[in-house]
């Protein structure tokens, strides 16, 4: 089943290099996963349309009322700050495949 | 132990700012109007280019008038859309129907502005003085008060009610038109009030006791500073700095950056020397002018930095500087701290002080889409000169950060080399 994973940073710049990192390895690997990079303000709209939240490092403070609001729904945690700085789309990606078992 | 403690404080203030629904309305209503500064923006620079032969040839093909309309109708107007777009988000933060909650307030707002009837006595018309950076803190005033009126009063069910009999659709429809009412009849009080004052109005005011004074003060020297280092020092603690800080100094310290751009596009003399915009000398590379530091880590020894420095090249070129500030790490790093902030501060001193003397002119307010390269977005905002100034800071940021970067690289080589001779 296809597995759709959710970015958040502040102006969605950099995650959205992630993001293509990510989608990069997932081709080479095979995995049915959909990855989406958003800013922080329109989390409310798509969380729908996802099956874990990932927040950049910098939007750390969010993760508490994001898992109040929708945390029995889905898993959300906050991306491992050296993983982001240097991009590295294959160590996100396997963060967010064990949380999605 | 101590740092935690700090960052912790940190933590805590940039949270309550960003989960403050009033401060994060305003930016956020002001941030939804991005678009539309960005292109008054763009539409000014290419109206005002000041070689004569260029003006001349824009009146001859008649579209000179077309090209200065956009700032007319965005930066000039930039109040009445922000009404608007104040009131919606914060609606939308409460649950409520935003459309409706920025209609009111847009309504509001043009309540307490002057209206006049013209000489032809039936024409009436708007003054455009009140609608553009000017009524921005009237603006914002009357946006989070109706918003939160309106909030308010839908969500006591305070509703005029229907004798019995009438059918529901009706009562219905008479509540959500009980807000509006309420909100109507305070905003016509509030301006017979000030219309007995010998401002006349609120903005006339407002716009004198509060915005000038408060703008001023925001765009001094000192607090321009404080806002620096500020910035750094969130983004120290992993904290989005820019946004933060932003969010809260923007509605004050906006307006004198429009007012520049609109003497601009009219060519007359920028009335502001020092405006937010200025905070732009530091930014080469994005906040804390990392720039330099990754052009180091180009030529580093270790591996690790040379491939964080390939990988931060592009996006620093275009301000973004994310992967270093989480890379190298620089947050929470003792060794990069006092480049992190004395960079930025050093650049912003030069840039302050060769305006104020003259040397380089006056940065002309206008909006830069983020993620523009550098040196166009210096020629964007302060035509060659900051250009060049751009060149000098990046040299300047790169001899700043070198000293910490060779300690760091070092470190880095060392603990490389030795993982390979355990192998």
């Amino acid at each position: 089943m296809v597995k759709r994973i959710l970015l958040a940073c502040a102006g969605g710049y950099s995650t959205s290099m992630l993001v293509d990192r990510m989608r990069a390895v997932a081709k080479v690997k095979g995995l049915d996963v959909i990855i989406d990079a958003t800013p922080e303000s329109s989390i409310n709209k798509l969380v729908e349309q996802a099956d874990i939240i990932m927040l950049g490092p910098q939007l750390g403070h969010a993760e508490e009322g994001l898992r109040k609001k929708y945390g029995s729904k889905l898993p959300i945690t906050t991306i491992d700050m050296m993983d982001y700085g240097m991009m590295d789309g294959e160590k996100v990606l396997d963060v967010a495949l064990k949380l999605l078992k | 132990m101590k740092k935690n403690n700090i960052q912790t404080e940190f933590l805590k203030i940039s949270t309550a700012i960003q989960r403050n629904k009033y401060i994060s309305a305003i930016s956020g209503g002001l941030g939804s109007l991005m678009a539309l500064t960005i292109i008054g923006s763009i539409f000014t620079l290419i109206n005002s280019i000041q070689i004569s032969a260029y003006q001349d040839f824009l009146v001859k093909i008649g579209i000179k008038s077309y090209l200065s309309l956009p700032l007319n109708l965005t930066t000039n107007l930039f109040s009445v859309y922000a009404a608007f777009a104040i009131a919606y988000n914060l609606a939308q933060q409460f649950d409520q129907d935003g459309f409706t909650a920025g209609t009111l307030s847009l309504m509001s707002f043009l309540i307490v502005t002057p209206l006049v009837t013209l000489e032809n006595g039936y024409t009436m018309a708007i003054p455009f003085s009140w609608l553009g950076s000017m009524g921005l803190f009237v603006a914002m005033v009357i946006a989070i008060v109706s918003a939160r009126l309106y909030v308010f009063i839908l969500e006591k069910g305070i509703y005029i009610k229907m004798p019995n009999g009438v059918p529901p659709i009706i009562e219905k429809s008479f509540a959500a038109l009980t807000p509006g009412f309420f909100i109507t009849i305070i905003m016509l009080v509030v301006k017979a009030i000030f219309a007995a004052t010998s401002y006349g109005n609120i903005h006339s005011c407002i716009f004198t006791l509060i915005q000038v004074p408060l703008q001023n003060i925001g765009s001094s020297f000192p607090a321009l500073l404080v806002i620096m280092v500020l910035m750094s020092l969130f983004w120290f603690f992993g904290i989005h700095g820019s946004m933060v800080v932003y969010s809260v100094i923007s509605p004050v310290l906006m307006p004198l950056m429009l007012e520049n751009l609109a003497a601009y596009q009219a060519g007359e003399k920028l009335p502001h020397l020092i405006t937010v915009q200025c905070l732009n000398f530091a930014g080469v590379g994005g906040s804390g002018a990392t720039i330099g530091l990754v052009v180091a880590m180009l030529f580093s020894k270790s591996k690790r930095y040379k491939t964080l420095g390939r990988l931060a090249i592009l996006p620093s070129i275009c301000g973004i500087n994310e992967p270093v500030i989480f890379g190298t790490p620089i947050v929470l790093n003792m060794t990069f701290l006092i480049p992190f902030i004395v960079a930025p501060a050093t650049l912003f001193t030069l840039g302050y002080v060769l305006t104020i003397i003259g040397i380089m002119p006056p940065l002309n307010g206008a909006t830069v889409p983020t993620g523009t390269p550098i040196f166009f977005n210096g020629f964007l905002m302060g035509g060659w000169q900051f250009t060049v100034f751009q060149v000098i800071a990046c040299i300047i940021s790169y001899f700043v950060y070198l000293p910490f970067f060779k300690k760091a690289d070092a470190e880095a080589y060392a603990m490389e080399q030795q993982a390979e001779v355990v192998e």
